[in-house]
C-alpha cells in the first residue's frame, strides 16, 4: 500500500517532469522511453528486453510506461526533447562518434532534465568484442568518454556509491525465494556462488555504476550490459539463460595461481576503490584468474543452470526497473 | 615539541619511503619465461627468486597429486584449477575426483568438467561420461543440478552407437552397437523425473527425449501437480507424449484454472497444439474464454478463432477492450492482435477500433489490416484519418496499402492530401495526380507545384508530364531553371519522353544554358536519341 501510494504520487510528479509537449507521448499519459538505434538494420541485442521490462514495471509498479520504445536515429530528432528518458544499448549502435550538433543536441537534452541510460555503457577491456558478457568496471567505456569529453568537456562520470538512491529506488536488496517464486527451502543458487554474490557481486542489489551530474542532478547513468537480463517470455518464464562468473579462493591458492601455466594475456580492471585487477586471460577462452591489489589471487569459475539465471534474470531486471523509476523520480 | 617536529619531518617521510618499495609483482605472462634475480635492499648477501610459472605438464601433475592430498581444501583447489586445462589427462582427473568423500571436492570437479564442456572440449571416452552422468543420483543437490544442466554436452557421447566384433562358429562378425542408454542410468534418469530439487527436475524433463528416455505419464501426471512454476512450464511443453491420456487431459483442464497467469498461458497454448489427441482439449479452450484475465481469454478465444468456431460477440468485445488497454505490443499481444483476422468481420470491428491506439506500432497493424480487410481503399473516409496520424511509421504503413489502388480521387479528397502537414502524404497526393479526375488535378496540381518540400514538387513535376496536363511543356521548361537539381532532373525526364513537343524544349533550354549541370546531363541523353547539339 504504502509504495502504491508512493509510485501514485511519483507517476504524478513524473507526468509534469517532461520537457516538451506531449506530442511524441502516448496519448493516454504513459510514459514514453527513447531509445537510440543509430542504423534501423543493425544488429539488434536483446530486441525484447526493453519492452519487457516496461511492461514488468506496469505490472509491479503503479507507474505507467508506454511498453513500446520511442526510436530515434539521431539526438537532434526532436521527439527526444518530448520524453523525459533516453535508453541507449551502447553495443547497438555502430559506434559512439556523432557530429557537433548532436552532440550540443544531447547536452540540450541533458540539460534541460533528460535522463540518459547507457546500457553497455561500461565494459571491461578483456571483454574485446564479446558482447554477451557484463563485468563490473568502475569506468566507463573508452567510447563514452570520448563522446562525453566532447558534451560536457567541464565534467566527467564519477562512480555511484553502493548507498545511492537509484540503487533501492523501488526494489530493495537480492532477490528472495518469493520473489523468484520457488518454494522457502529450495536452494536459489549454490553456497559459494550466493556467498560471492551477496558479498561482492551485488552487495544489497548493487553494481558498478557510474553516473554524471547537471546542474546538481544525476543525468546520465552507465552501467555494464543489464538488458540482457530483461527478457521473459510469453508465459513468464525468462530468456535468454545467463551464466555467473566467481571469483573463488581455495587453500594455497596464491601460491598455485602464482606458479600455474598461463599463456595468455593479462589485462588490468579498475575496482571500485579505484586500485586495479589483473584479470589473466587465454585466447579464446573465458578469463583464468585475477590478481587482487591486496595481492590475493582468486580463480574464476562460471556457473550455469536455470537457477543461476533466473536469479540473474531477477536481479537484472530489478535493477533497471529501479534505474528508470529513479529517473522518472529524479 | 621538538619531538613531534623530529616524527613528522623525519620519521614520516621515512615510513612512506618504505611504504612504497615496489614488491616483486609476477612479472606479465609473455615476460614469466626469465628469471629474475633481485637483491633485497635490506640484505646484500640473500638473493630473491621470483619463481618460475610451472610449465602445463607440471601444473597438472602438481594438481593431480593436490588431488589426493589428505586435506580437503587442497584437493578442491586442485579441481578448480584443473578446469582451466582441457585435455583427456585433466578429464580423467577430475572424473576421478567425483567420487571423492567431500561434496566441496565432487562440486569443484563437477564445475570444472562443465567448464570444460562449455569451453568446447569434449569427453569422448563413452565410459567417462557415464561416470559423469551416474552422478545425477549423488546425494549432493549441487552436484545434480550440475549434472542435469551438463546433459545436452555429454549426450552425444554417452548416446553414441559403435560397432563390435563377435565370434560366431570361428568367424569374426561385424556388427552394429545400438545407441543405448545402461539400464542402472535409465532407471536412475526416471528416478530423477521426481527428484527432490526443482532445477534437476526441469532439467530432466527438458532432456530426456534427447537421452532417449521416456516420461512415464504417472510422472507426468505428478509433475503437471508440481508446485514450481518452472517445472510445471516445463512439464505443459512434454504433454504430447501422452496428451490422449484422460488422467492427463484432466490435470491439463486443472491447470487452466491455476492462479498463475503464466501458466494458464501456457496451458492455452498446450490445448491448441494437442487439440487433435482429444476432443477435451477444445472444451478446456472454450472455458478459458470466460477466465478472469482479459489476455487469457483473449488468447484462447482467437485460438478457437482459428480453429473455425464461432466466436460470440461478448468476448470479441472482451478481446476489443482488451487490446484497447494493453500498452504496447509484446509477444503475447502481437500473437492476439494479428489472429483478430480470424474472427471474420467481427475482427474488422477490432481493428478499427485499434486504429487510435496509444501504441504506434499496434496502430500500424490495425490500419493495415482493416484497410485490408474491408477494403478500405475504396472509400477515403475510411483511411483519410490515418493520413494525420502523428507516427510516419504508420502513415507510410497505411500510404504502402493505398498505393496503386486509390483512383480517380475527387478534387475534395485531393486537398484534404495537399494540405496535409506531413510531406510524405503530400508526396502521395502528388503521386495520386497520376490517375485523379481531371478538375482535381487542375485544381490542386499548382499548389503541389509549389510545396515546401522538393520531392513533392519534383513528383508533381513527373505526374504533370505523364498526364500530359494543359501547359505541361511550359510547367516543365520553367522547372529546368529551377535552383534544385532534383526538379531539374524531374523536368528533363518529363520533356525526354515526348519527342514532338518536349524534345525541342529541351534543346532550346540546352542550347542556351549550355554550361548548367543538367545541361550536361540533357546533352548525353539527347545524344542517346541521336541529337546532336
Amino acid at each position: 500500500m504504502k509504495k502504491n501510494l508512493y509510485f501514485l504520487i511519483l507517476f504524478f510528479f513524473s507526468a509534469t517532469f517532461l520537457i516538451g509537449q506531449t506530442a511524441g507521448q502516448s496519448k493516454d499519459g504513459s510514459v514514453r522511453i527513447v531509445q537510440l538505434l543509430r542504423q534501423d538494420n543493425s544488429i539488434r541485442r536483446y530486441p525484447d528486453a526493453l519492452p519487457s521490462l516496461l511492461k514488468m514495471m506496469n505490472e509491479q509498479t503503479n507507474a505507467h510506461f508506454d511498453t513500446d520504445p520511442l526510436f530515434i536515429s539521431s539526438f537532434t530528432d526532436a521527439r527526444l526533447l518530448e520524453n523525459p528518458i533516453l535508453y541507449i544499448n551502447c553495443d547497438e549502435q555502430p559506434n559512439l562518434e556523432f557530429p557537433k550538433e548532436e552532440q550540443d543536441a544531447l547536452r540540450y537534452y541533458m540539460e534541460q532534465g533528460g535522463f540518459v541510460y547507457l546500457d553497455a555503457g561500461i565494459k571491461a577491456s578483456f571483454l574485446g568484442a564479446d558482447l554477451g558478457h557484463s563485468y563490473a568496471a568502475w569506468e566507463e567505456r573508452p567510447e563514452v568518454k570520448e563522446l562525453f569529453y566532447e558534451v560536457f568537456p567541464e565534467k566527467t562520470f564519477i562512480p555511484l556509491a553502493r548507498d545511492h538512491d537509484l540503487f533501492r529506488t523501488f526494489f530493495r536488496g537480492l532477490p528472495k525465494n518469493e520473489d523468484l517464486k520457488i518454494q522457502a527451502n529450495q536452494k536459489r543458487l549454490p553456497e559459494t556462488v550466493l556467498t560471492f554474490v551477496e558479498r561482492e557481486k551485488w552487495p544489497q542489489a548493487t553494481y558498478s555504476f557510474v553516473g554524471m551530474k547537471v546542474k546538481g542532478r544525476l543525468a546520465c547513468v552507465a552501467s555494464p550490459i543489464c538488458a540482457m537480463g530483461w527478457g521473459r517470455d510469453e508465459f513468464g518464464a525468462w530468456i535468454p539463460p545467463i551464466s555467473f562468473r566467481i571469483r573463488e579462493s581455495a587453500e594455497n591458492f596464491d601460491q598455485n595461481l602464482k606458479l600455474a601455466s598461463f599463456s595468455g594475456g593479462t589485462y588490468e580492471v579498475t575496482r571500485e576503490d579505484g586500485l586495479k585487477d589483473i584479470i589473466y586471460s587465454e585466447n579464446g577462452q573465458r578469463p583464468l584468474w585475477v590478481k587482487e591489489p591486496n595481492g590475493s589471487w582468486r580463480i574464476f569459475k562460471y556457473y550455469s543452470g536455470e537457477e543461476i539465471s533466473n536469479y540473474a534474470h531477477a536481479f537484472y531486471s530489478r535493477l533497471g526497473m529501479n534505474v528508470f523509476l529513479y529517473a522518472l523520480l529524479h | 615539541m621538538n619531538f613531534r617536529f623530529f616524527i613528522s619531518v623525519f620519521l614520516f617521510p621515512f615510513i612512506g619511503m618504505l611504504a612504497q618499495v615496489p614488491s616483486f609483482n609476477i612479472p606479465p605472462a609473455d615476460q614469466n619465461s626469465s628469471l629474475r634475480e633481485m637483491k633485497d635492499r635490506n640484505s646484500s648477501s640473500t638473493v630473491n627468486v621470483v619463481p618460475k610459472r610451472s610449465s602445463i605438464a607440471e601444473t597438472i601433475e602438481r594438481a593431480g597429486k593436490d588431488l589426493t592430498n589428505s586435506e580437503i581444501g587442497r584437493r578442491v583447489g586442485a579441481a578448480k584449477l584443473l578446469g582451466k586445462y582441457r585435455s583427456s589427462g585433466t578429464s580423467v582427473l577430475l572424473v576421478g575426483a567425483l567420487d571423492d568423500e567431500s561434496p566441496l571436492v565432487r562440486r569443484a570437479a563437477m564445475v570444472s568438467l562443465a567448464e570444460h564442456a562449455s569451453n568446447g572440449t569434449v569427453v569422448y571416452d563413452k565410459s567417462l561420461v557415464e561416470k559423469i552422468y551416474s552422478k545425477l543420483g549423488d546425494p549432493d543437490v549441487e552436484v545434480r543440478r550440475e549434472v542435469s544442466a551438463m546433459i545436452p554436452r555429454i549426450i552425444p557421447v554417452m548416446m553414441r552407437s559403435g560397432m563390435e566384433v563377435v565370434e560366431i562358429n570361428g568367424r569374426r562378425v561385424y556388427r552394429s552397437v545400438q545407441s543405448k542408454m545402461r539400464s542402472d542410468l535409465f532407471d536412475m534418469t526416471q528416478r530423477a523425473f521426481l527428484d527432490d530439487d526443482a532445477i534437476v527436475r526441469q532439467n530432466i524433463l527438458k532432456y530426456h527425449t534427447y537421452l532417449g528416455v521416456p516420461l512415464p505419464t504417472s510422472s507426468l501426471e505428478k509433475l503437471l501437480s508440481d508446485s514450481d512454476h518452472g517445472v510445471l512450464l516445463t512439464a505443459l511443453s512434454r504433454i504430447s507424449s501422452s496428451a490422449s491420456q484422460a488422467n492427463i487431459v484432466r490435470r491439463v483442464k486443472e491447470l487452466s484454472k491455476h492462479s498463475d497467469k503464466g501458466i494458464r498461458l501456457k496451458v492455452v497454448s498446450v490445448a491448441r497444439d494437442v487439440n487433435r489427441y482429444h476432443t477435451d482439449y477444445r472444451g478446456i479452450l472454450r472455458d478459458m474464454t470466460g477466465d478472469s484475465d482479459p489476455e487469457v481469454l483473449s488468447m484462447a478465444a482467437v485460438e478457437l478463432a482459428r480453429f473455425g468456431e464461432r466466436v460470440p460477440q461478448q468476448i470479441v468485445e472482451k478481446i476489443r477492450i482488451f487490446l484497447l488497454s494493453v500498452d504496447g505490443l509484446s509477444t503475447q499481444v502481437s500473437t492476439i492482435l494479428y489472429a483478430v483476422s480470424a474472427l471474420g468481420v467481427d475482427g474488422v470491428s477490432v481493428y478499427r477500433s485499434l486504429t487510435e491506439h496509444s501504441s504506434s506500432k499496434i496502430r500500424t497493424i490495425a490500419w493495415q489490416r482493416f484497410i485490408s480487410l474491408s477494403d478500405g481503399w475504396k472509400d477515403s473516409s475510411l483511411w483519410m484519418p490515418a493520413m494525420q496520424d502523428r507516427d510516419k511509421a504508420v502513415r507510410t504503413a497505411v500510404l504502402n496499402v493505398l498505393q496503386g489502388r486509390t483512383n480517380d480521387l475527387t478534387e475534395a479528397e485531393l486537398s484534404k492530401l495537399v494540405n496535409n502537414k506531413f510531406s510524405d502524404v503530400r508526396i502521395f497526393a502528388a503521386q495520386a495526380l497520376l490517375n485523379a479526375k481531371q478538375d482535381a488535378v487542375d485544381s490542386v496540381g499548382f499548389d503541389l507545384l509549389i510545396d515546401e518540400d522538393t520531392i513533392v514538387r519534383s513528383t508533381t513535376i513527373r505526374a504533370m508530364s505523364a498526364r500530359k496536363v494543359p501547359g505541361w511543356v511550359t510547367i516543365l521548361s520553367r522547372s529546368l531553371l529551377d535552383d534544385d537539381y532534383v526538379i531539374q532532373r524531374a523536368a528533363m525526364d518529363g520533356l525526354l519522353e515526348d519527342k514532338e513537343k518536349g524534345v525541342p524544349a529541351l534543346i532550346k533550354y540546352v542550347t542556351k544554358y549550355p554550361q548548367t549541370r543538367i545541361s550536361n546531363l540533357a546533352r548525353n541523353e539527347l545524344n542517346k536519341l541521336g541529337i546532336k547539339i
